[in-house]
């Protein structure tokens, strides 16, 4: 009975919610009914364990969910999922409550939940899913993580031999997980024209079955690239299940086996999140690679990682990082360098405000490789954010650039930073920093000042 | 003027938190001074490592996992490393400390020995804490302020041993003392992650002066231009000042 109590009330927290606004709320009724029944996820009915696929890892899991369950409903398929990113208990328990019956049966195809991997025991408790994808598991968030070998802790909680994994080839650390599943898929991607090195001082990682130092050829994506352990032999394969070849960012193609896909996004990182889902759905919910092509040309990702803006007559190019995470921030350093015009930086690594205590971290930006950027005609710099700017600064100077060439601003004030984008010679600006202050520029510009 | 020799230690198996930093900002400085810094990058796979071979040593904060590992590759050169850390500096940061210390007590209930270069005892925490790290203390007989960030996974329960210094703000080593890291010999053990040596020239500064000392070198007289890094501490300090915290408050710690 709590669990029926649990199940209207998340229907009526959801409903009223949906008067206000379709774009709130994904967490409140999937709160509220665990509070009534805690073991709320677990008692609703005709879930096929088969048929769940819960998408885990440190960059790129919504991203994935989105265009695994775009795939699949433009094929046909009826998908249950969190889509709006809520990847806690609460968040899937409100998915389920608003896809069930009264009655607390669901009538799906397929179950496809983005999953926090830290929680992911908690989920697994309630939700045992047969099938995980693993994005890749990265230096993220130390201040909650710690380091990488935390995460690795949590899986292992989860991950037995009854499970399918769909697996990074290229990622050393979650690909380890083949020890344990017993049936693994592959996905990768093979050398493109963004494909990069860094120099010779920049660390690796240490291998994560021999604790040796992993080689990696190249990076495809920072830290994630065809690799070698030369003490134990362990290494990605040539030739994983799934491959995206032929990358071509100019005409946004690639192949995944003989089937041509359009790149709704042609952005670097985006590739492995391209090879997993096509990965997932056809091995785990076997849709055809030429159906799901089609579906790729009419992808739209949510809350995607890359906006422009205009301001009198400059084009702002936003790039969204993760704090915390060096991986997005070379992705983004990447990209910058790789234009070849005139530009300027404006970098506003931010404070860390996630949680109380709020700290002044920016060392992961050390672990970042700026050559490329500092050697790509940058025009000039500008280093904000309140406690952060002098540390920011500070790692391009370590890199090269000269003190003169930036600008250290001390604060997030809005028009100051405008002001100093105002006085670059070239139109075009690059901007990093944390999406709180990306929307008050936003909202700067739309107020009538462009 | 001369060749300094640093010896990274376990780059890629310890490799966490930008600590690359702390190599450059060594190599800037000893380049500041003319001189001509060489680092070795010393792995598991560096089949003769002789800690007397350099001049200045550094070991990044790491995953448990692979200290074992690390541990059983250091024991044999046990006696070189607490003949270095006599006059050499050798700056171990983060959770790294674990290793030089005398018993590491994980989570999960199973412990495992150090190297026992400090008197120590490493205890896991089931939780992460990170903050910023404000304390004072003293090198080569020069006090300083330093800055940082700490991320913390372990306690450091002092011996017998001097901690490094003593904190302003910050968790340090346990969340109850004022005590932060560890100072034995000519030897750092601190919980500030990441770049120290970017953000505390002074310290970095004053790691040199021993090597000078150490090789007879002439003293390099000409300051180095801090403006940016006391700007960055000025700034930080503040933020400390004014942020909410749940850390017991320092005037109120014992001892």
């Amino acid at each position: 009975m709590k669990f029926y109590l649990a199940l209207w009330l998340a229907k009526i927290i959801n409903f009223l919610i949906n008067l206000v606004s379709r774009e709130r709320g994904t967490n409140l009724p999937g709160e509220k009914a665990l509070l009534l029944d805690p073991q709320f996820v677990r008692h609703f009915k005709n879930i096929d364990w088969d048929k769940v696929i819960f998408v885990t890892g440190t960059n790129g899991k919504s991203s994935s969910t989105n265009l695994i369950v775009h795939i699949l409903r433009k094929s046909g398929k009826k998908v249950v999922s969190n889509l709006e990113g809520a990847n806690l208990l609460a968040g899937i328990a409100t998915s389920l409550a608003k896809e069930a019956s009264l009655s607390g049966r669901l009538d799906a195809d397929f179950f496809v939940f983005e999953t926090d991997e830290r929680f992911l025991p908690l989920i697994y408790a309630q939700l045992p899913a047969k099938n995980m994808m693993i994005t890749n598991l990265q230096k993220d968030q130390v201040q909650r993580n710690g380091d990488p070998d935390f995460i690795v802790r949590k899986l292992k909680e989860v991950i037995n031999p009854d499970m399918r994994l769909i697996l990074n080839n290229e990622e050393p650390r979650s690909r380890a997980f083949d020890q344990i599943a017993k049936e693994v898929v592959y996905y990768g991607v093979s050398h493109h024209s963004e494909s990069f090195k860094k120099g010779d001082d920049y660390p690796t990682l240490a291998c994560p079955v021999c604790f040796h130092d992993v080689v990696f050829a190249e990076y495809h994506v920072d830290n994630v690239g065809p690799f070698d352990c030369p003490h134990c032999g362990y290494q990605s394969l040539n030739q994983p299940d799934f491959l995206l070849e032929h990358i071509d960012f100019d005409k946004k193609v690639f192949t995944v086996g003989d089937t041509l896909f359009q790149m709704p996004y042609d952005l670097p990182f985006m590739l492995y999140n391209y090879s997993a889902a096509v990965a997932v759905c056809e091995s785990i919910c076997g849709v055809p690679k030429d159906r799901q092509a089609l579906a790729f040309d009419s992808f739209k990702n949510i809350g995607g990682r890359f906006e422009v803006l205009s301001y009198k007559g400059k084009t702002i190019k936003y790039m969204r990082i993760k704090q915390e995470n060096p991986d997005t921030l070379q992705s983004a350093l990447n990209i910058m360098a790789s234009d070849s015009e005139d530009k300027m930086v404006a970098l506003g690594l931010y404070q860390l405000c996630d949680f109380v205590p709020h700290y002044a971290n920016t060392f992961y930006a050390f672990d970042c490789d700026f050559a490329p950027l500092v050697n790509s005609r940058v025009e000039r710099y500008l280093c904000f954010s309140e406690h952060v700017a002098f540390d920011t600064a500070n790692r391009l100077i370590y890199e090269g650039v000269e003190r003169r060439s930036i600008t250290i601003m001390n604060s997030d004030e809005i028009p100051e930073i405008f002001a100093e984008i105002e006085k670059a010679k070239t139109d075009n600006i690059y901007l990093i920093t944390w999406l709180s202050t990306f929307e008050k520029m936003k909202k700067y510009i739309e107020g009538g000042i462009n | 003027m001369a060749m300094i020799k640093i010896g990274w230690l376990f780059p890629n198996t310890f490799n966490l938190h930008g600590d690359r930093g702390n190599i450059l900002a060594l190599e800037f400085e000893l380049r500041r001074r003319g001189h001509e810094p060489v680092t070795d990058k010393i792995t598991l796979d560096t089949k003769e490592f002789h800690p007397l071979d350099y001049d200045i040593l550094f070991c990044p904060p790491g995953e448990m996992i692979h200290f074992k590992a690390v541990i059983d590759y250091l024991m044999p050169v046990r006696q070189d490393l607490l003949t270095f850390i006599e006059k050499r500096p050798l700056l171990v940061t983060g959770t790294s400390i674990a290793m030089f210390g005398k018993k590491v007590n994980r989570v999960d209930g199973s412990n495992f020995d150090g190297l026992g270069l400090i008197d120590v005892e490493l205890v896991e925490n089931d939780r992460v804490y990170g903050d910023d790290l404000y304390f004072s203390c003293r090198y080569n007989g020069k006090e300083m302020e330093i800055i940082g960030n700490q991320i913390q996974m372990m306690d450091i329960l002092l011996k017998d041993e001097a901690p490094f210094g003593l904190l302003h703000y910050g968790y340090g080593n346990t969340g109850e003392t004022r005590f932060e890291g560890v100072h034995e010999g000519k030897a750092i053990f601190t919980n500030t992650l990441g770049p120290i040596l970017v953000g505390n020239p002074w310290l970095t500064c004053e790691m040199i002066n021993l090597v000078e000392e150490n090789k007879e070198i002439q003293p390099f007289l000409e300051e180095r231009d801090n403006q940016l890094e006391l700007a960055s501490m000025k700034t930080k300090t503040d933020l400390i000042a004014k942020k909410e915290s749940h850390l017991i408050p320092v005037s109120g710690r014992v001892r």
